[in-house]
């Protein structure tokens, strides 16, 4: 029974961090950003400096990434983007393809922010919120 | 010889480390250089794709009624063309923070002739003020600015008892709009200025003025707005008999909403008062959306009520006066339910049906619905309209 118990909550714990295991990055000079900030530039609001990179639709950690931060499921997230693109309020984020692209996007600006799976992270960029 | 055999792949491997290391090298350098060469193209496409941007929507709708009163232009034989449109819409870069705007609209309503909807200039200071000139829509409803990208709705549309009564949606002019950033929500301050026309009557609108003020924190929004306009033109029935003409008459607008979206439940209310001069109808209106996401499906109620709020001012003592009675007092509850599915990528397809009835002693606001004199009542006391639609953003 104690087997049973613990190799469920082994299991769990591995779901827990599976779930939450997306990352906002920056380069390694920048500060950390709180999840409000996130959330707004996620959403194309607040302080337009800052460079915002998406992993491209379709991606499983760019929706994990919403549901954590934006609280957008991706149709949500689109009708939002048709409502800010057709109102000339603003486009959505550049898209990069792999964590690869993002970890050099963001290294490569210090004003540019994106998020990656946490095991993707190594030396190059810095983690600047665990939503 | 046994030794020599031995000998032979170790020979071998020694004499071709060098040359697999080299040709590591080459590899890697080669590899390097195509990396290069794809930054620079997308560096190259990304400048070209940020200073131009094109998008667009469609919807394509059917709609039919269970009878001729006029629902939404509806009536018994199906109608494809009322709710169809296609919107396309270029945004170009002049600089950082200056934009042009352009969008083309095509609306079956009006035989798919191409109208442009937005194009406008704005610049942004870095203030956080935002100027625009030009043709804009006029932001008196909380879906005015996207009135027909059906795609971000969650309804098959807006509410006819409320979105139906101001017959114009966009204007020629200007506006200022500043943005606040409080600490995890927006507030943004809107003032807009200019003139339109309303197609359906050619009546002119002038000294368009008004403001109105938005918060948001992404789950609640709250919004309030006014505007006033001077009116000229005559207001025609069906049959081009002239029910009043509108000589510098004043109408005004005042407007509150609410919305919550947690991803999950989504509750949407507007209230609307519209108060114009002379014998013109003054109208209240408002409506409730409630809806529920589950995955892909997100079915929804509205419960919407028009009513006009002067019918002491048309009272039937003349000819004039009575013909006006008829054509303005109206009232009536509209009941809907709807489905939106968000079918596959960038489509969404809508199932709607309307019951509207309570018409009270009026036409229920519509144009079909005339007086039997015979009896003295209206033709229909009550409607039901169908819209199976899609809407799609390209």
């Amino acid at each position: 029974m104690k087997t049973l118990l613990s190799v469920l909550a082994i299991s769990l714990s591995a779901i827990v961090s599976a779930n939450a295991a997306v990352v906002v990055i920056g380069n390694p000079a920048a500060g950390n950003l709180s999840a409000n900030d996130a959330k707004k530039a996620f959403l194309g609001k607040g302080d337009s400096s800052v460079v915002v990179y998406e992993l491209e639709e379709g991606n499983p950690t760019r929706s994990e990434f919403h549901q954590a931060v934006t609280g957008k499921s991706d149709s949500q997230l689109k009708a939002f983007w048709s409502k800010q693109v057709f109102t000339g309020k603003g486009n959505p984020p550049a898209t990069v393809p792999s964590a690869a692209a993002m970890k050099s996007a963001v290294a490569s600006n210090p004003n540019a922010i994106g998020y990656i799976d946490e095991a993707d992270v190594d030396a190059t960029v810095k983690v600047i919120l665990k939503p | 010889m046994k030794f020599n055999l031995k000998a032979l792949p170790v020979a071998i491997s020694i004499a071709m480390a060098p040359s697999i290391a080299l040709a590591d090298d080459a590899d890697a350098k080669i590899a390097k250089l195509e990396q290069q060469i794809q930054a620079l193209q997308s560096q190259q496409n990304a400048n070209l794709k940020d200073k131009v941007k094109l998008n667009g929507f469609i919807s394509g709708a059917y709609i039919s009624s269970d009878n001729d009163a006029g629902y939404n232009s509806a009536d018994t034989s199906a109608n494809f063309s009322e709710d169809s449109k296609v919107g396309l819409q270029a945004t170009f870069d002049i600089s950082d923070r200056t934009q042009a705007v352009l969008q083309l609209m095509m609306r079956g309503e009006y035989d798919w002739e191409v109208e442009a909807e937005w194009a406008y200039l704005s610049h942004r200071f870095e203030n956080g003020v935002k100027l625009r000139g030009g043709k804009l829509r006029v932001p008196l409803y909380m879906y005015s600015d996207y009135l027909d990208v059906g795609y971000a709705q969650p309804f098959a549309r807006p509410p006819e008892e409320v979105y139906g009564a101001v017959p114009f949606s966009s204007y020629t002019g200007g506006g200022v709009s500043y943005d606040v950033d409080l600490d995890d929500s927006t507030l943004t301050m809107q003032m807009f200025g200019g003139e339109s026309k309303v197609k359906s009557t050619g009546t002119d609108v002038s000294n368009l003025i008004g403001a109105n003020v938005n918060w948001t924190d992404e789950t609640w929004t709250l919004r309030a707005v006014y505007g006033q306009a001077k009116f000229d033109g005559s207001v025609t029935s069906e049959a081009d008999y002239t029910v009043l003409q509108l000589v510098d008459d004043t109408g005004s607008f005042t407007g509150v909403g609410a919305s919550y979206d947690n991803g999950e439940v989504i509750a949407i209310t507007e209230w609307t008062r519209i108060e114009v001069d002379a014998a013109y109808p003054d109208t209240d209106s408002g409506y409730l959306t409630l809806g529920y996401r589950i995955k892909e499906f997100t079915p929804y109620v509205t419960v919407a009520y028009m009513k006009t709020q002067d019918n002491d001012e048309r009272l039937p003592l003349s000819q004039a006066a009575a013909i006006q009675m008829i054509a303005f007092n109206a009232e009536r509850m509209a009941y809907s339910l709807g489905l939106r599915w968000d079918a596959i990528d960038n489509v969404a397809v809508k199932f709607d049906i309307t019951y509207a009835d309570d018409f009270g002693d009026t036409s229920g606001g519509f144009l079909n619905n005339s007086l039997d004199t015979t009896t003295g009542k209206f033709i229909y006391d009550d409607t039901l309209i169908y819209t199976v639609k899609f809407d799609a953003v390209f």
